[in-house]
């Protein structure tokens, strides 16, 4: 076969996987396409196209597509994990009212489509759940930004389960590890505050200052802020009926804006904290007997992986 | 048995086994590669011998393609020219390859570099290490006879060939998508509230979407059962802002038909590393 033959059958793959442009059979196909996704996700659902997708994927008419690794593919057959495929979901969200509320709202309805999809797969559970965001740089996509979740749909063999997937940013090996503990992930706990404070005085202010000194009124405004998005996360886990939180991981700023002959200086802190939320018996162990080793390598944290993208 | 760790030097049979590739000399050539210690110890474990680094590349003048403003809508010439040139680069990578009579390649590398004197030439580069079976088994070519071709680690290898799968290709979907303009109305429209902006939303989830959806097919069309490590990675190379790839790639898989030439079934067991 001469190059030439070869770049033939490459073209006509390309062909065959991207449409043409400018016909106008395929104009009137992206719009109603477009359409199709207006309505569903108004619906709180995902079009006909996607929940075909899933269910074909689901029971092995189209192939299984999974985030996994080839060592976490293992736990099939050691613990009945059985991949189902890939699900995700996003949402841009506009929080001009409220920062707060905006990122808790964001994240959450991003998690509920990508359960949605893995309920329509018949998932137990949404592992190795990665979350990232992202922003427009102009003045139509001002105070919003996009939240977005991907993960791996599974189920787990012999496992009675009702309600929606379970949601865990660790992989598939460490959720068997977790299974096997009698410990359960269920889902993603978020927290955020925001929070603007005037300083009229400069009480906040130690510019003139030739000593060392913490500067408290600073330093108590970010406790503050901190401290009720964390509160936030915690209300957050126990509405999901958690035990505790995993692997949390959280994001602090904080802006200064000098003020002028009308407006006071003005410090902007706001704080976000995510973790996975488990469910477990307090005082109730099952040793799993671990044998110890050193890593000579350092491993990275899943639960901080997760979260690379979200600032 | 191996007594090497408590006399403090090499076993006998390790020491024999030297000195005699060191008499023998290699006859066959020498294998270039990129392997790690450890990944080039299990591609061997795995059962293979590595011939060599194979490369290939392209360099890709991105065609135009005007949007509607206030549209969400797929760039059709874009998503072809990102596929089109990742897959040149591929195909002259498996060139190399199966010049080597390769069985497969592993550790493939896919990167994306845009020319800083035109921004619309962007250049593909695929590398990746070039393997055979050593007992010359033919059952781990794949699709159509080429070598397989994966992201995997030799590590990976191993590991995937324990849980009773063989690597087939790296399978993958492109899709550059522009999210409308939704204007200053509609935009001041919202100043004040906290709600969804459903336009840009269902832009990124369509444009996601078909990324997975072309990934998938494509698996289809190798015959595969699943696709394994499957990445998903947005990219903008420079275009106006409202313009962005998604691209969806990972390893096709399909169960080993041939059991015996596994390697010895792994047991696995839990540990926790204690300082991690």
């Amino acid at each position: 076969m001469s190059f030439k033959d070869l770049l033939k059958g490459v073209v006509g793959a390309v062909s065959a996987q991207v449409p043409q442009a400018q016909d106008p059979a395929e104009m009137a196909r992206q719009d109603a396409r477009m359409q199709e996704w207006s309505v569903a996700l108004r619906r709180n659902s995902v079009p006909g196209f996607v929940a075909e997708r899933l269910r074909h994927t689901a029971v092995g008419k189209l192939p299984w597509v999974s985030t996994a690794s080839p060592a976490d593919l293992l736990t099939l057959h050691t613990h009945g994990i059985e991949t189902l495929g890939m699900v995700s979901g996003n949402c841009w969200f506009h929080f001009g009212y409220s920062w707060t509320e905006g990122h808790r709202d964001g994240w959450n309805a991003a998690i509920a489509r990508m359960q949605h999809e893995a309920s329509l797969m018949g998932a137990h559970a949404v592992v190795e759940v990665r979350l990232k965001t992202r922003r427009l740089n102009d003045a139509e996509a001002r105070a919003s930004m996009d939240y977005a979740v991907t993960g791996t749909a599974v189920t787990i063999k012999g496992y009675a389960h009702s309600g929606p997937p379970l949601v865990a940013t660790v992989s598939q090996l460490e959720f068997a590890r977790l299974l096997e503990a009698g410990i359960l992930p269920i889902g993603l706990a978020v927290g955020a505050h925001f929070e603007w404070m005037a300083d009229p005085y400069g009480w906040a202010d130690a510019q003139r200052s030739f000593y060392n000194q913490e500067l408290e009124v600073l330093a108590g405004f970010q406790r503050r802020v901190r401290a009720t998005a964390v509160d936030g996360m915690r209300r957050h886990a126990r509405s999901l009926r958690g035990s505790g939180v995993l692997g949390r991981v959280q994001f602090t700023e904080m802006f200064r804006e000098k003020g002028n002959n009308e407006e006071p200086t003005q410090y902007l802190c706001r704080h976000i904290a995510f973790g996975t939320t488990i469910l477990h018996r307090r005082n109730q162990h099952e040793s799993l007997k671990p044998r110890a080793v050193l890593m000579l390598g350092r491993a990275k944290k899943p639960s901080l992986e997760a979260a690379e993208d979200i600032i | 048995m191996d007594t090497a760790p408590q006399t403090g030097q090499l076993s006998h049979q390790a020491l024999e086994r030297l000195r005699g590739l060191r008499s023998e000399g290699s006859h066959e050539g020498i294998f270039t590669s990129d392997f790690s210690v450890n990944e080039f110890l299990m591609v061997r474990e795995a059962g293979f011998e590595p011939l060599g680094l194979v490369v290939g590349s392209c360099i890709y003048h991105v065609g135009v393609q005007y949007s509607s403003w206030s549209k969400n809508q797929e760039m059709t010439v874009l998503s072809q020219a990102m596929y089109h040139a990742r897959e040149l680069a591929m195909s002259r990578m498996e060139q190399e390859a199966a010049a080597l009579h390769a069985d497969g390649i592993v550790g493939v590398r896919l990167e994306v570099k845009r020319m800083e004197w035109d921004q619309d030439i962007l250049e593909f580069m695929a590398i990746g290490t070039a393997i055979a079976h050593s007992a010359g088994h033919p059952m781990f070519k794949g699709v159509g006879g080429k070598p397989f071709t994966s992201d995997l680690s030799g590590q990976d290898l191993w590991l995937l060939l324990q849980s009773g799968y063989r690597p087939l290709e790296m399978v993958m979907g492109s899709c550059v998508y522009h999210m409308a303009h939704q204007g200053v109305m509609r935009s001041l429209g919202n100043v004040g509230r906290n709600a969804e902006i459903e336009v840009f939303t269902q832009a990124l989830y369509d444009a996601r979407e078909l990324a997975m959806e072309r990934m998938q097919r494509e698996a289809g069309e190798a015959k595969a059962e699943g696709v394994v490590g499957v990445q998903l990675k947005e990219g903008s190379h420079n275009w106006q802002p409202h313009v962005i790839e998604f691209f969806a790639v990972g390893t096709a898989v399909t169960p080993v038909e041939d059991k015996s030439v596994l390697p010895e079934k792994l047991i696995p067991q839990i540990v926790l590393p204690v300082n991690d």
